[in-house]
């Protein structure tokens, strides 16, 4: 499909038109607006269409293991969309905006009973960001402290988040393998553990969808030795009403509210990654502090000692709303969105594992990881590809790296028995396919409007954006280059 | 030890020559990372330690630091690389050469290089990762 | 509600498939198990609940608003909506299988390139958080490009985005400094900065360049662009900022959209996301996300950032925004809202208000009020105004955009004429 700047000149408009004069110096004035102008109904043709060539949860089943690609209630699109949520000016007073903060001051509350933390914070706008804030927070509590304590460790099967965040912030990360259950190695752990670990970052569920056996001796083990426990809620969607993650040890926690409590992915955002913590680190979130004070909703920017603002105003507040409206619509029943999730990935499981390697025998939570690796080198790729021609996205592959071959897959809750039973048809069908015509597995897809696109001609001779095509040595037409030539 | 070859155990490949240290990355690095395709280089003059990391090279599938073998002075790039990455797939012991490095103390140097593993070693160490 | 599809007799089923009686047995390895019901509020039905927000919605008060400060209240054609609520954009994620989204890949790309046209770049991402922590990550890159970790801010910058590059920089350990010199890793200067102000920065540029520093022009109110001088055509290595006024609602401060763009010796330092156009196998034009490699899920802790998810569907939201008012209504956007900033300006100063920017100002403007802000505000706000950020010392911080119509100007000066 042709650029929106590959459009004749069309007229626009939906301002009152009138005559104005810039009065500003001529050195700070723009020369040339090289935007194009394209009628509406062009413009609305344009995107309707790509909008058909994309897969989305409301398109299909979307197992992308790690990511919860749950359906998105359409009532929160509107609720989001209510005027006197969505038209506030961020530095309103208090006063104007009293619906708005008690909206998030109940969020904190919900998230808080959830997890079982004391306080929260919503700035973060995504998980990762949690994270970057929770290693912030850990820096910040230990130098309080005067103790110097730069470890992180974290298990072999984390998402890559952690040890990029942990970068960041720079501390050192020691990866802890996984021993046979997909369990993290609890001796290698207790070898590892030494006085300046400063924390213990883990998802539980894992990704490999196992429940983490040991998590009470390693949160015990831990905090014998004065180290924090962050858990990475990205699975939480596994635990909700079950079991809760400060039970289970953890001083912090984030969540993904695009995940667990359904607010749209956006198509890669945005998303939400609020902050929890125990009562001891609260002084260390990020302000402002909403608080509660006589009926009335304030923002605290009492600094106490916080690590900071982690971003501009007061977190992904829209988004905010729909999990909240999430969260009230489920109220007390939450705990059955959880249930399904590990029945739907279950019966998946069970279905599947005679065809598939399953790495470990076990009962998974909301997702499992099974291997392709007895189908040869690249056949996850393959799968996962010929997958898109029965009409399914494809789970997560070659993740997490420690698994071989690796089809990641979560169903969700809001799943039916039948979309599943269509979903192990295709998965076995193209067991099948791979032992009696590999050629249409190693092809695929058939059916996408596109083939397999060349990657490696899109890195060497990058082409990242439009160019005006009338000036050819234009300076903003030349090619890319990764890197100034050295000519010192 | 003019002109043999020696190999670290991240996979650069070394040859000394006319006093200079000549670096690349071996086949069977090549071969693993797959289709290459871009190389960010040092500076001409920069110094690096034993192993520090140099350089980045880019594939599909992965961006791997390239580690200093010899310490010392970056004295040469191969510059080709940046607008032709392709060459360390294609030739990696020749065309695909990346810097040339003047070390710098000549007694630890040699230990560097007595270090390094020589072909059948390093054929032995690869055997074993596969 | 009851967003759950299986009925009862499918979940017999699936136990029955499992092995299983209850699904209490799936559970039974969480521990330690939870042993109450969680204490929330009952379930609500969708009527309840949407009752239930309105009122919210309702104790919140929606004023007219002369407030910018990172978050400008601008038109959105109602297009736009229409367009961002189709399934197949917003419910799908990240489109790591492009042969199935191809959609969304092409509005990335048509997404980077608006910001490389507007901005004079070479290259964009495809969306960082928000604008202060887009430049905290400008930031980074510029460390690990110059190996330098000390950062000069040019005064002028939003006091939000100073807080979180310290907050950014005690974690990953830099330093403020207010010298350029061999230590320096990037020169950051705000665009029209703060208080409104728009200059050539050409100097400071040259002086960055002088040191070996890059040099970072951070925009928070895009729609400038329209009409002045691209940052790239005065010298600027990186350009970060707030993409929120191209068509995203003030949402009470979030989700807006971090952009990032750089000249393309940085290319492959950029956090996050980016599309990139190449061929398929029978030859036909496509689109991929390309440079995964760099990210954190192939490269961990070597990675350019821990970014993962962004803010894709606000740069939709842009690219759809750009699109509907075209070159055209870009410029009347930005002269609308300098006209009725400087006429709003003018009429204070009518009125005793004292004007405080030292250079030319955009659609946002500091002066010195002749009485209290703190009474003038709030008089404004008893009517239905939002009428300027009280900054200490006798000084409002007031903005206008073409919401503003002449008539609320008006307004607007006869109530703060009338406080005695």
């Amino acid at each position: 499909m042709k650029l929106i700047f590959e459009y004749e000149e069309q007229t626009t408009g939906y301002l009152p038109d009138e005559d104005i004069q810039i009065d500003l110096p001529k050195e700070i004035i723009r020369k040339e607006l090289p935007l194009p102008n394209v009628s509406e109904i062009s413009t609305v043709r344009h995107y309707i269409n790509l909008s058909k060539k994309n897969f989305a949860v409301d398109v299909g089943f979307y197992p992308l293991g790690s990511c919860t690609m749950k359906y998105n209630p359409k009532i929160n699109e509107d609720l989001a969309r209510l005027e006197g949520l969505r038209d506030l000016h961020p530095l309103s007073p208090d006063d104007c905006v009293q619906g708005a903060l008690q909206l998030m001051w109940e969020l904190e509350q919900d998230l808080m009973e959830i997890t079982g933390m004391d306080s929260f914070s919503l700035q973060p706008a995504a998980g990762a960001q949690g994270e970057l804030l929770g290693i912030m927070i850990t820096k910040a509590y230990f130098k309080q402290n005067n103790e110097k304590r730069t470890k992180i460790l974290i298990p072999d099967s984390a998402h890559g988040t952690n040890p990029a965040s942990a970068a960041m912030c720079r501390c050192e990360t020691i990866t802890i393998p996984s021993d046979s259950r997909g369990n993290m190695d609890i001796d290698k752990f207790k070898q590892s553990l030494t006085p300046d670990v400063g924390l213990v970052m883990l998802t539980n569920p894992n990704t490999l969808g196992l429940f983490e056996e040991n998590i009470l001796e390693i949160s015990n083990l831990a905090r014998n030795n004065g180290t924090l426990m962050y858990c990475d809620g990205a699975n939480m969607n596994a635990l909700l009403g079950i079991t809760r993650p400060r039970d289970q040890g953890f001083d912090m926690i984030h969540l993904n509210l695009h995940k667990t409590f359904s607010t749209p992915h956006g198509g890669g955002g945005p998303g939400a990654g609020p902050l929890g913590v125990q009562s001891f680190l609260s002084d260390y979130l990020p302000t402002p502090r909403i608080i509660k004070q006589n009926n009335k909703y304030i923002l605290d920017y009492n600094k106490r000692k916080s690590v900071g603002r982690i971003r501009s105003f007061n977190g992904n507040f829209s988004v905010l709303v729909r999990a909240y409206s999430y969260i009230k619509s489920w109220g007390t029943d939450i705990r059955k969105v959880s249930e399904h999730a590990v029945l739907n990935a279950n019966y998946l499981l069970t279905l599947l594992k005679d065809v598939y390697e399953l790495s470990f025998d076990r009962t998974c939570a909301h997702e499992f990881v099974l291997s392709s690796n007895k189908f040869g080198n690249r056949s996850a790729m393959n799968i996962a590809k010929r997958l898109l021609d029965y009409g399914f996205h494809p789970p997560t592959v070659y993740f997490p790296l420690i698994v071989r071959e690796a089809l990641m897959i979560e169903p969700t809750e809001t799943e039916s028995k039948e979309t599943l039973d269509r979903f192990v048809m295709a998965l076995r069908s193209i067991a099948d396919e791979i032992k009696e015509n590999p050629i249409v597995v190693k092809d695929a897809p058939h059916t996408t409007s596109i083939g397999r696109l060349d990657e490696v001609a899109a890195a060497r001779r990058p082409n990242l954006r439009w160019v005006i095509p009338s000036r050819p040595g234009d300076e903003n037409n030349r090619d890319l280059k990764f890197q100034k030539p050295d000519k010192q | 030890m003019e002109e043999e070859i020696g190999f670290t155990k991240e996979h650069e490949w070394v040859i000394i020559k006319e006093g200079l240290a000549l670096v690349g990355i071996s086949d069977f690095a090549q071969n693993q990372l797959g289709d290459i395709v871009s190389i960010e280089l040092p500076k001409i003059g920069s110094k690096f330690k034993y192993m520090e990391a140099m350089a980045i090279i880019d594939s599909i599938k992965a961006s791997s630091d390239i580690y200093c073998p010899i310490s010392g002075e970056i004295v040469e790039l191969n510059e080709d690389l940046l607008e032709h990455p392709e060459q360390i797939n294609q030739s990696p012991y020749d065309l695909g050469w990346i810097v040339k490095i003047k070390p710098l103390n000549f007694k630890e140097n040699i230990k560097e290089f007595t270090d390094l593993m020589s072909k059948e070693q390093y054929d032995k160490y690869v055997g074993e990762i596969e | 509600m009851n967003y759950i599809p299986t009925s009862e007799k499918d979940q017999k089923e699936m136990l029955k498939q499992i092995g299983i009686s209850s699904i209490d047995d799936l559970v039974k390895e969480f521990k330690p198990p939870f042993p109450r019901k969680l204490s929330l509020s009952k379930s609500m039905s969708e009527f309840d609940l949407t009752k239930h927000m309105k009122s919210l919605a309702l104790r919140n008060r929606i004023l007219k608003c002369f407030v910018g400060a990172g978050s400008y209240n601008h038109y959105i054609p109602s297009a736009l909506n229409h367009l961002l609520m189709r399934g197949e954009f917003y419910t799908g994620y990240t489109p790591y299988q492009a042969e199935i989204n191809q959609g969304i890949l092409q509005t990335m790309y048509e997404f980077q390139s608006f910001i490389c046209l507007l901005t004079g770049m070479d290259v964009a991402n495809a969306s960082l958080y928000e604008g202060a922590s887009a430049l905290a990550e400008a930031i980074l890159m510029s460390s690990s490009y110059t190996g330098r970790n000390h950062v000069f801010v040019k005064n002028g910058l939003h006091p939000q985005y100073l807080e979180v590059l310290q907050t950014y920089c005690k974690g990953t350990d830099f330093e403020f400094t207010d010298k350029i010199d061999d230590k320096t890793a990037c020169v950051i200067a705000q665009n029209p900065d703060f208080y409104g102000n728009v200059e050539n920065l050409l100097q400071l540029s040259e002086r960055a360049h002088k040191a070996g520093a890059l040099f970072i022009t951070c925009v928070v109110e895009p729609t400038s662009l329209a009409i002045l001088e691209p940052p790239g055509n005065y010298g600027a290595d990186i350009v970060v900022g707030e993409g929120q006024s191209f068509g995203i609602p003030l949402n009470f401060g979030g989700p807006y959209l971090g952009f990032f763009a750089v000249k393309d010796f940085l290319l492959k330092k950029i956090p996050g996301r980016i599309s990139g156009m190449t061929t398929d196998s029978k030859g036909d034009k496509g689109f991929v996300l390309t440079f995964q490699a760099r990210e954190q899920h192939i490269r961990r802790e070597r990675a350019t950032s821990n970014i993962t998810t962004n803010e894709g569907l606000m740069a939709l939201a842009s690219t759809i925004y750009l699109a509907l008012m075209g070159r055209t209504g870009l410029r009347d956007v930005a002269k609308l809202s300098y006209s009725r900033a400087h006429l709003l300006f003018k009429k204070l100063k009518g009125i005793g208000f004292e004007a405080l920017n030292g250079k030319p100002f955009y659609n946002e403007f500091l002066m010195k009020a002749p009485k209290s802000p703190e009474k003038i505000i709030s008089t404004l706000i008893n009517n239905g105004i939002f009428g300027g950020l009280d900054l200490g010392k006798d000084t409002m911080l007031i903005c206008c955009t073409e919401m503003n119509t002449i008539q609320d100007i008006e307004n607007y000066i006869s109530i703060v004429r009338g406080i005695t």
